[in-house]
């Protein structure tokens, strides 16, 4: 029993007087029990509407998508109850203080009140918001708003939780922080979905990727074999001078450069021969993620 | 999911409680402002058996419930669609029919709370002898506050913006108040649109909560029945089609 399994979902939009636009085309994965997946891709990919559909936001052009073998078009209120999800947009209520929001999303999740207070006092203690539950929502920065709707979509303990860019906008302290939280929910057995476009974070949580673009998956499967698959084509290097002008096909990874090899002879003929005395040290390895996104999504 | 629409429910309770200046006064003043005129102008006059005020009086108190129970979930839905907040309801695994109920039963304790606090007020000055009907008068007003609760539910999901809400009120809803014998019976106004009120469904619920009221009715109370339960019966069904559509896609 996959706690995702999608078929051939399509996602088309008509807009009048525009062409027909595919946001999400022909679709198929699944995620097992207890993963952490990335769903990785620039930006228009298709992500965001991949993971509306799958929350039970919009309904499927065509295709099936089940949650738990729970049918999400045909019976979408048992296979939201599965489901936690963090939308990429930040919005917030105006009338209701931080804590009221909780007791509120929670109950509609069929949380018995008497268990209420405890998952928020816990949920704001592990995001650190304990000092803001009395403040109406839209008075918080915008991370803390960030660290709200993350607070919302784990309050009732989803076996499965999707979280749509849920770093993007959050300082470097409280995203260890909340990658914390979603290392120690995978711990405790939940199913997570992610998307981020910093993928050192997918590089070192992920256990299996979907990388999109265009609407249509371009890879899918475990990290650890998508990277062996990319790891002798990989060459490393490191300049003295940083700013100088690159060959194609070469980017930037850190403090170093990268690109696909094609044979080791040939690629260090061209390096000795661009860089020169400028080079400070070559060498073949595993390919980062980011290079394998840039590569596939070139 | 029975508990996540009653958690809904009492979030939208809570969210009126919050202004709960507007909708205590705002009742009040405008019952009480209609009523100072109508008794001035019209003191001691009756409609068949019932004095004007008091024929005037029910029929007010109804459109206020009207009112409350039309506006506080229509309010409610555009401002959450303005914000953003609508994905709380596309995500919560509660079905579209059950959201549609919730705010429209908020809107209904609105609607109650209301005509509450507007007949403590005022009630002291109203010549009524007793109520004819008690337990016809706690049915209609309950049906009524859900009937328009559920209009209201339909078009705030429907409805794009402020416009269309102020439109509703000032373009459709006030010309069927004054055409729902609100103020005067229907039989009074001239041909034809003493014949048109009859075909005025909120003229129904008015003239249903006051039979119940005072026992005077504008108009045959039967027929009056029959058109509100088919009315409340094709409202649930285009609040279901209209929140299943609009959570399902936006
Ligand atoms: N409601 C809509 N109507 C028309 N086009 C849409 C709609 N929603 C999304 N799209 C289009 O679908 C494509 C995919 O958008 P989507 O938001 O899923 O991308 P994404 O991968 O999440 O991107 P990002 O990384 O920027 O969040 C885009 O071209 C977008 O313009
Ligand atoms: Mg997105």
């Amino acid at each position: 029993m996959n706690p995702l399994s999608l078929r051939n979902v399509t996602k088309t939009y008509k807009t009048q007087g525009k062409p027909l636009i595919t946001a999400v085309n022909d679709v198929s994965f699944t995620i097992e029990p207890g993963s952490i997946h990335g769903l990785l891709g620039p930006n228009g990919a298709g992500k965001s509407t991949l993971i509306s559909m799958i929350s039970g936001m919009q309904a499927p052009t065509s295709g099936s998508i089940t949650l738990f073998d729970v049918d999400m078009v045909r019976n979408p209120e048992q296979a939201k109850g599965f489901l936690g999800v963090v939308p990429q947009e930040v919005v917030v209520e105006m009338a209701f203080t931080v804590q009221e929001v909780l007791y509120y999303f929670s109950g509609m999740y069929g949380v018995p009140k008497a268990q209420r207070q405890g998952r928020i006092d816990h949920a704001l203690e592990d995001l650190q918001l304990s000092d803001k539950k009395d403040e109406k929502a839209k008075t918080l920065s915008g991370g803390m708003k960030r660290r709200l709707m993350i607070a919302k979509a784990m309050i009732h303990q989803p076996k499965f939780l999707i979280l749509d860019e849920p770093t993007a906008g959050v300082d470097v302290a409280l995203r260890q922080r909340i990658w914390d939280i979603v290392r120690r929910l995978h711990a405790e057995g939940t199913t997570i979905l992610f998307t981020t476009h910093y993928l050192e974070e997918a590089e070192q949580l992920c256990d299996t990727i979907t990388l999109m673009n265009h609407g249509a998956v371009i890879k899918e499967g475990k990290l650890k074999d998508i990277q062996k698959e990319f790891s002798q084509n990989s060459i490393h290097f490191e300049l003295y001078d940083q700013n100088v002008p690159h060959p194609e096909g070469v980017h930037r990874t850190g403090s170093e450069f990268e690109f696909p090899m094609r044979s080791l002879a040939e690629d260090m003929e061209m390096l000795t021969k661009h860089y020169n005395s400028n080079l400070k040290a070559i060498r073949s390895e595993a390919a980062s993620l980011e290079s394998i996104f840039l590569t596939l999504t070139a | 999911m029975n508990n996540g629409m009653w958690a809904l429910y009492a979030r939208e309770v809570k969210r009126f409680q919050k202004i709960w200046i507007d909708t205590i006064f705002n009742p009040i003043v405008s019952v009480g402002l209609y009523l100072a005129v109508f008794g001035v102008v019209t003191g001691g006059r009756d409609v068949a058996t019932v004095p004007y005020l008091a024929f005037v009086y029910i029929g007010l108190l109804s459109m206020n419930l009207i009112n409350a129970s039309i506006s506080n979930p229509a309010f409610a839905l555009i401002i959450s669609k303005n914000l953003g907040t609508i994905i709380d309801l596309q995500l919560a695994p509660i079905a579209p029919w059950r959201v549609g109920l919730a705010y429209a039963l908020a809107a209904l304790t609105r609607g109650i709370v209301t005509l509450g606090v507007a007949v403590l007020c005022t009630i002291w000055f109203i010549p009524l002898a007793g109520i004819a009907h008690p337990f016809l008068l706690i049915i209609t007003i309950l049906i009524t506050g859900l009937e328009f609760g559920m209009l209201g539910v339909a078009f705030g999901m429907w409805a794009k913006g402020f416009e269309a809400l102020t439109f509703l009120t000032t373009f459709i809803l006030q010309p069927m108040i004054f055409l729902a014998g609100v103020f005067y019976p229907i039989s009074a106004l001239p041909h034809p649109w003493n014949i048109v009120s009859q075909f005025n469904p909120l003229h129904h619920n008015v003239n249903l909560i006051r039979y119940a009221a005072t026992g005077f009715a504008d108009g045959n109370p039967y027929t009056s029945i029959i058109v509100v339960g088919v009315l409340l019966f094709c409202v649930a069904i285009i609040m279901q089609v209209v929140v299943q559509k609009k959570l399902r896609s936006e």
